[in-house]
């Protein structure tokens, strides 16, 4: 069972958060136009690497907060945890 | 009946209590602290089971979770339990067990005919055969094999029992209680850390139990009880037996099985029959031990034969002989210390070793005992078919190919050992690699992935003195990473017997001409000529030959077999066994009840069920319930007879021509605040928000990126900066993370706060021609007119006292208002508006009855926002601003999307005006055509329009808009139904919404 | 070859078994191949298979980087089904199943095709019509469904709990009496032996490191036992499928997640039936050797480890305990996991790539195995002709460009919602 450290509430077991994807991918800004390629890009498109992944969790059934996460996807090994506002 | 192999002393079982037990029939009896096998040993009961495939004789080859063989039927009163392991099992008054697997007896057994044609059964047997003719297999073949496969029966009715989670953290976590694991225990404790020791059996001490060894001048046992007690008087420490540590997760999540009932002889109605323990650790000492391995040779899976440390277990713990005239085969220095124990209690044994010499101080011990030795020996083969009688040795020639004489030797158990193997599960679990050590011919740990660390034998160490010092410096180093006390516990002296190197040789060669059967994997019937099957026919690597002869997937997962047939491939490819590999250890360790992993999620608990405050009241009033997600709502009321369609007839007709109330606090509901959020619900939703007066609401549809509709409802302006936004029941903590999401990681500079209120509010919809009225009754000092509350208004009010929210919103296209109280104050609302309303004929109406409203409405719900559709397909086109942009626009230009023909909502009513079509069904142009049938839409949601009299279905049906007018057929095949039906607007009543606004 | 039979068997029985030949060899690479299949799974091997049987194409190298049959076609739950709502999937499973039903025969190697029925249990009226919806459709495309009623399966699985402290009863479910399972390693095997005897050269413990791609047509692939030229790849590596991808600058609509199961001990049989829980993710079916074989879940976040968590076992079990209350007091006897390339409308891609020469065979989700057949058959057809077959049509990587997606389940992009 992972072990999630929230930037906001520590460290906690996986049973309390909820998974939000790939952080590397950005919405394109609204009102801007946008390629087809692009909105592919975002809507669809995955790296999905095997090793280092920048990802998205939410603290759902804690402070509710989303935050980011640097897990290697081949050992679940999680090296850091850090707010929006901060680098990961 | 004398326990005739009992021996009068040795062993820690409590001779004062007698335990009678039933085994196949027949009585028994043992004493308190037996296992199941340890009694039956005791009566000289060795014929326990059958074998797999073959129903081979099998007896008892060890005395732990490493058994293969004795696995029975467990009967009680209230169930059964299928392959309980009997050296695990404690003897409690009145068990009742029996053999599986064999018919009509384990004496003698029917199925036994399969070891007859075990020659044309060999490995892999089934993928060759059974193929013809054609449904053969399933029609004959499978069921023939299904019905003598499997092992024990299994219980069919609900398992009574209790099972309990409970949650731990602790520095240091040790599994195993031998020597090396106290010692770990022990450092780690009087260093400060808190430590929990865990033990899978019911003593503890590990080897300590069964070896005669001293530690600090005292008997290796007395050590460990004394040091048990020690750490059991400690405050940081919890020490636990009959708790198996079975799983290495991830995080050092560890997972843990305490038996807490079925050892007991009267338990209380409330003892959990185990408690699951998820422990997380700081650090972790794996001191798990290592588990003897059989010698292979003609004829080793008979009864009689086993481990000589189960022997040696047997005879020490228990006080029980396995035999009275024991052969030992060995190839190492360890099963000596079994002989010595023999010839102490009075026994003669025969020490057959595969060794030329060996210059231990075991070996010396026994020559000075005048014990009877024969190096360079080994046992060729087994006579005996239900019990071994004699066995065939002979003096293995110089490359051990062969033998140079063969003679009968007659015996009554053959007790073998052929080296150790460390059980290294938990930590290959862990994610270690492994590596193989020449020197043990085993695998060990090699570099940790995660905080985990292993001693002793688990690593390789096979002396006394090396694994209490190995323990003791662990414990000590990880705990004072932890607590930095630098508290050093002295190591105690030891003393034990020295050992002298083991010989590789472990597998025997046939005797010429003789084709005997050498068992690798007992339970399983895996012989060494279905392994060299498998590699003659390609299946070199290990994980194939597992497969395909199924070494190691019985329910011992090979504790006993895996190596010998790695080595057995290894010997045979002339490969090295790193180069062959080894297969993936996974948890859990031993087979683990399924009730204890589910813990008391079970039967109603399964999940939660929400309930309105107002439940106990529909209950009263003989509602239905219907699940709708957690929540469970009113589908009907019931009165007398009338069937679910009865009733929402009436209750639908009520709405329309007088009053109906409905219970709508399951809707979700979530409050936004803050300065942007008019702008934030004009990025969400796809219509405008802006400019959306206070005291107003709008109904509102939100896209996911891809374009597709994500969920619906209504939003009001309760302030300039104060939004209440109501979902659908369905996706209400969707919707809600859906906005933090966006506030937080997408839009952060917005200022906007968002908070779920759903249980906050209680809430009703009051709906029908006379619910202006009653609303003028429940808020006497509100203006309800049409003009003050026009439809999409919204007030606030006092409801005697309760301050409570009116939106004038409808989901049934009627006149209609919904009324929020907090949720404390459901109750007095509903018994209020029933109390008022009664002049007006009021009644309540569930579910059933909504759904019949919305959809002669054309409402849209459910069943049409079924994640597939975009807001054109429902009709919803007005609803997209082409002015802003909004989450999902972009995709909405897609070329599927901006097909002219796509799926469109419409209105489909029977020709015959009698026939209800069923939900589900599809449009068709041909009813008749070949199949495939070309489909052109489905049904999503059928009533009997109250309003005509008549059945009305929504469907969404491909160019629909155009098709209106047209004449098509409704199949239900799965129904056999097929209906001519005419395509009608979706809004069947009311289309220009008067009702509503009225 | 030599062909097997039980007459076959009782003849090598008396020479003690020593004369079977290998199922398949053990060749070195040659330097050039016709085509180049990547990925030594169920689908790689039926794909050759198919190209050497029914386009004539022979020489084809298979590429294992581990052992043949070690993926997900030797960790899944061995379910076969073709009970899907959409066309695209029902006709194309459809046709699965028809291969499926002579496989054996075809393949001179039981797969143990075990048409014993699943059954999709309703536990509302509104799932009844969901899978009303799904099953009419079915039959409107001539697949067999029907309709069960509470006491029907009362009748067929009467441990289910049908008991009035059952938290969502049951109130019906949907059955394709065709449905069932298949022994998943005889099917790698299978195919294995056949292609291997028609000239297909299957290479383990060859991994893929590289591709040469000159102009946009490729030219060869890089190995860790060497180059090897060839015009035509086929990618069957799924689960690992965005790894390989990348090597050629491609991102796809893929997302790799782990998919646990478990089985129970081995017990006699009680079980006739797949059977699927409907308010939750878990299904159950026997194995031949008596075990439970059960499954439901992702664990919910990417992930390349073949293996899992507890909490997923857990929630995955409650579910089955929700469903079969006597689960309870079997015991849980093996866990694993297998990768899945999850996409992003949950249905397959077996398409051309804008490079000419490279053929995809991805995102297969949950659901790769009872495709094995029929995902070989239209990929063989693919690389062989260079154009789609109209039974992978649909299944193009463009859709998601163009919005014509196919999505089964309705959730959308969050694969690990599943």
């Amino acid at each position: 069972m992972l072990e999630i450290k929230c930037p906001y509430c520590g460290k906690r077991s996986q049973n309390e958060f909820s998974y939000g994807g790939d952080a590397a991918v950005k919405r394109p800004e609204l009102g801007k136009e946008v390629s087809d390629k692009e909105w592919d890009n975002f809507v669809y498109l995955r790296k999905n690497p095997r090793g280092n992944h920048r990802e998205f969790w939410h603290h759902v059934a804690g402070c509710r907060q989303w935050f980011k996460v640097l897990r290697d996807t081949s050992t679940h090994e999680i090296f850091k945890t850090a707010r929006l506002d901060e680098e990961l | 009946m004398t326990q005739e192999y009992r021996l009068k002393k040795n062993g820690y079982i409590n001779r004062n209590k007698k335990i009678s037990f039933k085994f196949n029939g027949k009585k028994y009896f043992g004493f308190e602290g037996d296992t199941l096998a340890s009694a039956l040993l005791a009566n000289g009961v060795h014929l326990v089971g059958r074998s797999f495939k073959y129903h081979r004789p099998r007896g008892f080859l060890g005395a732990g979770v490493d058994e293969p063989n004795a696995k029975f039927q467990l009967y009680s009163k209230e169930t059964t339990e299928p392959n309980i392991v009997a050296t695990e099992i404690e003897l409690v008054e009145g068990l009742v067990a029996k053999s599986q697997n064999c018919w009509p007896s384990v004496n003698f057994d029917f199925g036994a005919i399969n070891n007859l044609l075990s020659k044309i059964f060999p490995a892999g047997f089934y993928y060759k055969t059974f193929m013809w003719p054609k449904n053969f297999w399933y029609k004959i073949y499978e069921p023939i094999i299904r019905r003598a496969a499997g092992l024990g029966i299994a219980p069919m009715k609900p398992d009574n029992d209790r099972y309990e989670h409970k949650f731990e953290f602790c520095d240091v976590l040790v599994v195993g209680s031998g020597p090396s694991g106290l010692a770990g225990a022990l450092a780690a404790a009087k260093n400060g850390a808190r430590v929990i020791l865990a033990e899978d059996k019911s003593r503890f001490g590990g080897s300590l139990l069964n070896d005669e060894v001293t530690i600090g001048n005292k008997k290796g046992k007395d050590w460990a009880d004394e040091t048990i007690l020690q750490l059991k008087s400690m405050s940081n420490v919890i020490v636990k037996n009959r708790s198996q540590v079975f799983g290495y997760y991830d995080h050092n999540m560890m997972v843990m099985i305490e038996r807490t009932k079925d050892h007991i002889e009267k338990p209380t109605k409330y003892t959990p029959r185990q408690k699951l323990w998820y422990i997380r650790t700081k650090e972790t000492i794996l001191s798990t031990g290592s588990i003897e391995r059989p010698l292979v040779f003609g004829n080793n899976d008979r009864p009689g034969i086993m481990l000589a440390s189960a022997a040696k277990e047997y005879l020490k713990t228990y006080g029980v002989l396995v035999g009275k005239k024991p052969i030992i085969f060995s190839n190492n220095d360890g099963a000596y210390d079994l002989a010595i124990e023999f010839k102490k209690n009075g026994i003669d044994p025969l020490v057959i070793d595969i060794r030329e010499k060996s210059n231990s101080t075991a070996v010396k011990e026994a020559k000075n005992l005048g014990i009877d030795i024969k190096f360079s020996h080994a046992i060729a083969n087994t006579n005996g078919y239900k019990k071994v009688n004699s066995a065939t040795i002979g003096k293995l020639n110089k490359d051990k190919t062969g033998y140079e004489n063969l003679e009968n030797v007659s015996c009554d158990c053959i007790c073998v050992s052929g080296n150790w193997t460390p059980t290294v599960h938990l930590s290959s679990q862990s994610g270690n690699k492994l590596k193989f050590q020449e020197k043990i011919d085993a695998f060990v740990p090699e570099k940790s992935k995660q905080n985990e660390s292993t001693v002793g034998s688990a690593k390789g160490i096979f002396t006394l003195k090396e694994s209490l010092e190995d323990g003791f410096k662990l414990g000590y180093e990880l705990s004072n990473k932890i607590t930095k006390k630098n508290i050093k516990s002295s190591i105690p002296p030891s003393n034990e017997r020295n050992q002298d190197r083991h010989d590789k040789f472990w597998c025997m060669p046939l005797p010429k001409n003789k084709d005997y059967k050498r068992c690798v994997d007992f339970q399983n019937d895996v012989y060494v000529s279905d392994i060299e099957l498998a590699v003659r026919e390609g299946f070199r690597s290990i994980e194939h030959v597992k497969r395909y002869t199924t070494l190691g997937m019985a329910t011992d997962q090979g504790k006993t077999s895996n190596l010998n047939g790695l080595q057995l491939v290894s010997n045979i490819e002339k490969k090295i066994i790193p180069e062959v590999g080894h297969t993936t250890f996974r948890p859990p360790y031993t087979p683990i009840t399924i009730g204890a992993i589910v813990g008391r999620e079970v039967g109603k608990h399964y999940r939660p069920t929400r309930k309105s405050p107002m439940h106990l009241w529909h209950e009263k009033n003989n509602a239905v319930f219907v699940d709708a997600g957690l929540w469970l709502r009113p589908r009907y009321y019931k009165q007398g007879n009338e069937t679910l369609q009865d009733a929402a007839k009436r209750e639908a007709t009520n709405v329309r021509n007088n009053i109906g109330i409905c219970d709508v606090t399951s809707l979700g509901k979530i409050d936004i605040k803050g300065s942007d959020s008019a702008e934030f619900l004009n990025r969400i939703y796809t219509n405008a928000w802006m400019k959306l007066p206070v005291g107003k609401a709008r109904y509102g549809v939100m896209l996911r990126e891809d374009g597709i509709v994500f969920d619906d409802g209504t939003t009001t302006r309760i302030s300039e900066n104060h939004f209440h936004m109501t979902t659908t029941t369905a996706q209400a903590a969707n919707v809600l993370s859906h906005l933090e999401y966006y506030l937080q990681v997408v839009w952060p500079d917005l200022d906007v706060n968002v908070l779920s209120t759903t249980e906050q509010w209680a809430g009703v919809a009051l709906a029908g021609p006379n619910s202006r009225n009653l609303l003028g009754k429940l808020f006497p000092n509100i203006d309800v007119s049409n003009e003050a509350l026009p439809f999409m208004g919204f007030k606030k009010g006092d409801l005697f006292g309760v301050p409570a929210r009116i939106f004038r919103i409808s989901f049934s296209g009627e006149l209609a208002f919904e009324i929020n109280v907090e949720s404390g104050y459901g109750i007095f609302m509903w018994e209020k508006i029933m109390e008022l309303g009664k002049e007006m004929n009021i009644e309540p109406y569930g579910t059933e009855a909504l759904s019949t409203l919305r959809i002669e409405m054309g409402h849209v719900a459910g069943s049409e926002i079924d994640g597939r559709v975009i807001p054109s397909d429902l009709s919803l086109d007005g609803m997209i601003s082409k002015k802003k942009d909004f989450i999902g626009k972009r995709s909405l230009n897609r070329q599927a999307f901006v097909e002219l023909d796509r799926e469109k909502i419409v209105g489909v009513v029977p020709i015959d005006k009698k026939t209800m079509i069923p939900e589900g069904s599809h449009l068709v142009a041909n009813r008749n055509a070949s199949l495939p049938n070309p489909k052109l839409g489905h049904i999503s949601a059928s009533c009997w329009s109250v309003e005509y009299n008549n059945p009305f279905s929504l469907a969404i049906l491909k160019d629909g808009k155009k098709r209106i007018g047209e004449k098509l057929y409704a199949l239900s095949p799965l129904k056999n139904k097929s209906i001519e039906v005419e395509i009608v607007s979706s809004h069947y009543v009311d289309p220009k919404g008067e009702r509503v606004r009225s | 070859m030599q062909k097997y039979s039980i007459f076959s068997l009782i003849k090598n029985a008396f020479s003690n078994h020593k004369n079977w030949e290998v199922a398949w060899k053990d060749p070195e690479p040659k330097k050039q191949y016709d085509v180049v299949i990547i990925g030594g799974g169920g689908h790689g091997l039926a794909t050759a298979y198919y190209l050497a049987k029914e386009h004539k194409i022979t020489n084809v190298a298979i590429l294992e980087k581990g052992w043949i049959g070690g993926g997900n076609v030797g960790r899944n739950t061995t379910i076969l089904r073709s009970n899907y709502m959409w066309d695209a999937n029902g006709l194309f499973y459809e046709y699965g199943m028809k291969l499926w039903e002579n496989l054996s025969q075809e393949l001179n190697y039981n797969v143990m095709y075990s048409p014993r029925g699943i059954i999709n249990l309703a536990h509302s009226d509104a799932q009844l019509n969901t899978y009303s919806r799904r099953g009419n459709s079915m039959r409107l495309n001539g697949i067999d469904a029907v309709m069960l009623g509470r006491d029907e399966l009362k009748k067929m699985i009467p441990f289910a709990d049908f008991s009035s402290s059952s938290r969502f009863p049951i109130f019906g479910g949907l059955m394709q009496p065709r449905g069932g399972t298949a022994r998943h390693d005889a099917v790698a095997w299978g195919y294995a032996r056949q292609a291997d005897s028609l000239g297909v050269d299957i290479i383990q413990h060859c991994e893929v490191t590289g591709f040469e791609v000159q102009n946009g047509k490729l030219t060869g692939v890089q190995t860790s036992r060497g180059d090897i030229k060839t015009k035509k790849v086929g990618l069957c590596v799924a689960g690992s499928t965005s790894l390989l991808a990348e090597k050629l600058n491609m991102n796809l609509p893929i997302e790799s997640h782990v998919l646990q199961a478990c089985v129970s001990e081995p017990v006699k049989p009680f079980l006739d039936h797949v059977v699927t829980f409907g308010a939750g993710h878990f299904y159950c079916s026997q194995s031949d050797k008596g075990e439970m074989v059960m499954g439901g879940d992702l664990d919910g976040y990417n992930s390349y480890a073949q293996r899992g968590n507890l909490p997923t076992i857990q929630h995955v079990l409650s579910e089955g305990v929700a469903m079969f209350p006597n689960l309870s007091r079997l015991k849980m006897l093996r866990t694993w996991g297998g990768i899945m390339d999850m996409s992003m409308d949950g249905s397959p891609i077996i398409d051309k790539t804008h490079i000419e020469g490279v053929y995809l065979n991805c995102g297969w989700c949950y659901g790769g195995f009872k495709a094995t057949p029929v995902s070989g058959w239209t990929f063989a057809h693919t690389i062989a002709q260079d154009r789609v077959h109209e039974l992978n049509s649909k299944f193009r990587l463009n859709r998601f460009s163009t919005g014509h997606l196919i999505d089964e389940k309705g959730v959308g992009t969050k694969t690990w919602i599943g």
